[in-house]
């Protein structure tokens, strides 16, 4: 673990990347305590700040310090596109394994399945989820994790099948071991790398996925200070205050290419040889 | 003798890599001459540095070497003295090079003939059209029955054997004063590999090209080379000619792999093993089949295994020989319920007809330990945890803790006890080996299938393996079904040898009677006669 931060950080997308993720999850932990003030007090008479000493980035239409907004949405979005991701990674893997242990005419039906779910646009079949389950956040991180599933399987199943192959394998089969027992400790840990690697990209696509849904009015719901949701609030002020839509916009771009820098930076130090 | 009339003359080299862990000596002062029309066999066990020396040769070092003393010459040469132009012009046309896997040395998207053509245009500044006829008689030289055909092919097209010649014709083709030969006949198969040797010893005579033979297989060696220099961590510690050095090593480590070479004559066990009427295996009209059943016709897919039948008694060691794809590996995955099988399966007096009935009293019975133990050992689990499975498994540590119970085992192979907390990665490939072999034991088997055991293994460590597997036999009479391409190496440690070929059972014989008598079938005579015994008495 340590060896693989090591060489994580001597790549400079690694760096860079683990640099971005880091401070977003000091947001995503401590956001609501390193608030300078009450992200919900609406005071009618600071609206449509710029930045300045008292609120660092501006009010927005109501009053209520974007800062604040900003660093208690950071939970909001981060955590729940976080949350969405490790429920379609688990899903995912233990499909995608479970279906190269399998083998056959399993792993036949299993994966014509899981390519007609992938044919389908994974922001359309977040839509058609929440459209099914109505909206709110929970049901947001549900059809996402719903949306990955598919994508996560296949992957994890190419790797499982060299895994499959592996004498240690044959040797657990032999000793009459369970398929349970196969599939968790013996294949799922060796195929892991490049569910990491994966899994971490897939975050900057959860977190957009998540804004958007919450942008379209699907996802969570107002007064939250879900980044998505602000954006689309701002977006009626825009040429009142163009602060309003800036900051929660930027969040997002930083969140989704600092977890693509550090999926390019795991996937080189996950894998020595390339 | 002058050092010009040397085709190859290394004085004093001494190679390092640098790591991260510091720098690793490759080569220690290591000095080495060939002269014209010789073969010199440069002869070591994996990671002694051998390799290291041919492409030290080639000059195509890997970036974190550092060349700190010595020179290499060629007919005078000094190879380290040239630029890269220089070096290219030398390769392929000066020097020769023949690796081990012919498939990975050729070109997948060239015809064979394309490759030769090639190389002939490159290096002897021939036409297209003079360098294919050149080609096709160096094709038709090497032994290649229809090299018009053989031209015109891929190289998945052509068998290995079929592939190393088309290597070796290349190698030939350009008249290279020196050719560097890194173990060409240890991907192939034993009779396939003799008739290779064969043919290199032919070639060698005829166009008296230098040749270093590097190998880590003692016997192979002493049949081809005139001289052989033993390496041993990157220092040479013995050279001479090779009735010399074969008949009287004057170093310590030459004599500890003259003696781990396996001799049919020297038996590990006492030969006669009591025959009683109890069966352990019974095993009647085996046959395994390959490849899915079609939805059309009735394409049965090629055979692993026919009509196999064979008996087992308690405590009895079979050694199964015969080339790759001869079917015993697909016996032991039958044996093991990795592999679907009709026929049947006696085993302690219980039918088997599926592997259905393969249930934990019978996995627990039938134990085996594969061929590489890097693939064979979780790289993700602790040496504890592997060895604690088959007592959680089977409930065998009884009132003892599993902890002390994977101790005692780890005694018993003679690894330290301490070893229990270390993952796979951090032990040697002997060691690895060790505690495959340690957790087919810990389920107290009946019967233990050794798929190659031995073969991906050094010379001196598969001679301490087979005194381990043999010491263990005799503590808790397990039988063995061993299975080998080495027949010498199954004559010395088996009871009973069955001769496999394309999938069939050709001949069962004890061991006894194959030394007294010879063996009955021509196949059994043709491999006993491929494989390379030590010159030297």
């Amino acid at each position: 673990m340590a060896e693989v931060l090591r060489r994580l950080v001597r790549t400079p997308q690694g760096a860079i990347g683990l640099a971005i993720i880091a401070l977003v999850l000091i947001a995503v932990l401590f956001g609501p305590w390193l608030a300078p003030r009450d992200p919900f007090a609406i005071s009618p008479l600071q609206r449509y700040r710029p930045p300045g000493p008292v609120n660092f980035l501006g009010t927005d239409h109501l009053g209520r310090d974007l800062l604040s907004r900003v660093l208690h949405g950071a939970s909001a979005t981060v955590a729940m596109a976080i949350i969405a991701t490790l429920a379609g990674t688990l899903a995912g893997s233990l499909i995608g394994t479970g279906s190269a242990y399998l083998g056959g005419r399993v792993d036949e039906l299993m994966m014509r399945t899981v390519d007609a779910v992938m044919a389908i646009p994974s922001l359309l079949m977040s839509l058609l989820v929440v459209s099914m389950l109505g909206r709110s956040a929970t049901n947001a991180v549900i059809a996402i994790a719903i949306a990955f599933t598919p994508g996560m399987a296949r992957i994890s199943r190419s790797v499982a099948l060299a895994v499959r192959k592996q004498d240690y394998v044959s040797a657990a089969i032999a000793r009459g071991e369970g398929a349970g027992f196969v599939i968790l400790r013996e294949m799922l840990p060796n195929a892991l790398a490049p569910i990491i690697v994966e899994m971490t990209i897939r975050f900057a696509f959860s977190v957009m996925l998540f804004s958007t849904l919450s942008f379209l009015g699907l996802g969570a719901q107002p007064p939250t200070p879900e980044w998505g949701l602000m954006v689309s609030e701002a977006r009626r002020f825009m040429h009142l205050s163009s602060w309003m839509i800036l900051w929660p916009c930027i969040s997002i771009a930083l969140v989704a290419v600092g977890f693509n820098l550090l999926g390019d930076g795991l996937r080189d130090a996950l894998n020595p040889r390339t | 003798m002058a050092t010009e009339a040397n085709v190859l003359s290394v004085e004093g080299y001494t190679l390092d890599y640098v790591t991260r862990a510091g720098p690793i000596r490759a080569l220690d002062s290591v000095d080495l001459r060939i002269a014209r029309g010789e073969v010199v066999g440069l002869v070591g066990e994996s990671g002694s540095g051998k390799t290291s020396l041919a492409w030290a040769i080639m000059r195509a070092l890997a970036s974190n070497a550092v060349e700190l003393a010595g020179s290499l010459k060629l007919s005078g040469q000094d190879l380290r003295q040239l630029g890269p132009g220089a070096v290219r012009a030398i390769r392929g046309r000066r020097i020769g090079m023949i690796f081990q896997d012919p498939s990975a040395s050729l070109n997948p998207t060239m015809t064979l003939g394309a490759q030769i053509t090639e190389a002939l245009v490159a290096h002897m500044g021939l036409r297209t059209k003079a360098a294919r006829e050149a080609g096709k008689q160096l094709f038709a030289k090497v032994g290649l029955s229809d090299p018009a055909a053989i031209m015109r092919r891929y190289p998945h097209e052509a068998s290995g054997g079929e592939k190393q010649r088309v290597v070796i014709a290349t190698a030939f083709a350009c008249r290279p004063e020196l050719i560097l030969f890194d173990e060409p006949t240890t991907a192939l198969d034993v009779i396939t590999a003799r008739q290779i040797l064969d043919l290199l010893r032919d070639l060698q005579a005829e166009t008296a090209v230098a040749s270093l033979y590097i190998s880590h297989d003692l016997a192979v060696v002493s049949r081809i080379a005139q001289r052989v220099a033993v390496i041993h961590r990157g220092r040479i510690v013995d050279e001479g000619s090779v009735p010399n050095v074969f008949t009287a090593p004057s170093d310590s480590y030459t004599r500890a792999l003259l003696d781990a070479v396996p001799k049919p004559e020297r038996r590990l066990v006492s030969s006669t093993v009591t025959m009683s009427e109890k069966r352990l295996v019974e095993v009647r009209g085996l046959t395994v089949r390959y490849g899915r059943p079609q939805f059309f016709g009735k394409s049965l897919g090629t055979a692993g295994a026919r009509d196999v039948s064979f008996d087992l008694a308690p405590g009895e060691i079979l050694g199964i020989v015969g080339e790759s794809g001869s079917g015993k590996s697909t016996l032991a995955r039958a044996l093991t319920g990795l592999a679907p099988f009709t026929g049947t399966l006696l085993v302690g007096g219980r039918e088997i007809a599926s592997i259905a009935d393969m249930d934990s009293a019978y996995r627990r019975t039938v134990q085996i330990v594969f061929q590489h133990p890097d693939a064979s050992l979780n790289p993700r689990q602790r040496i504890g945890d592997i060895l604690a499975r088959p007592f959680a498994l089977y409930g065998r540590a009884g009132t003892q803790p599993i902890r002390s119970a994977v101790r005692d085992m780890l005694e018993a192979v003679q690894l330290p006890p301490d070893y229990v907390d270390r993952f796979p990665h951090q032990l040697s490939g002997g060691e690895k080996q060790r505690v495959a072999i340690a957790r087919a034991f810990a389920a107290g088997p009946a019967l233990v299938i050794c798929d190659e055991v031995t073969s991906s293994l050094d010379v001196s460590v598969q001679a301490a393996v087979i005194d381990l597997l043999v010491e263990l036999r005799r503590e808790t009479g397990t039988a063995y079904l061993f299975i080998s391409h080495d027949i010498n190496l199954v004559r010395q440690i088996a009871h009973r040898i069955i001769v496999m070929h394309r999938g069939e059972l050709v001949e069962a014989i004890s061991a006894d009677d194959l030394a007294a008598r010879g063996p009955s079938h021509p196949y059994t005579a043709r491999l006993i006669a491929a494989v390379p015994t030590l010159l030297a008495a």
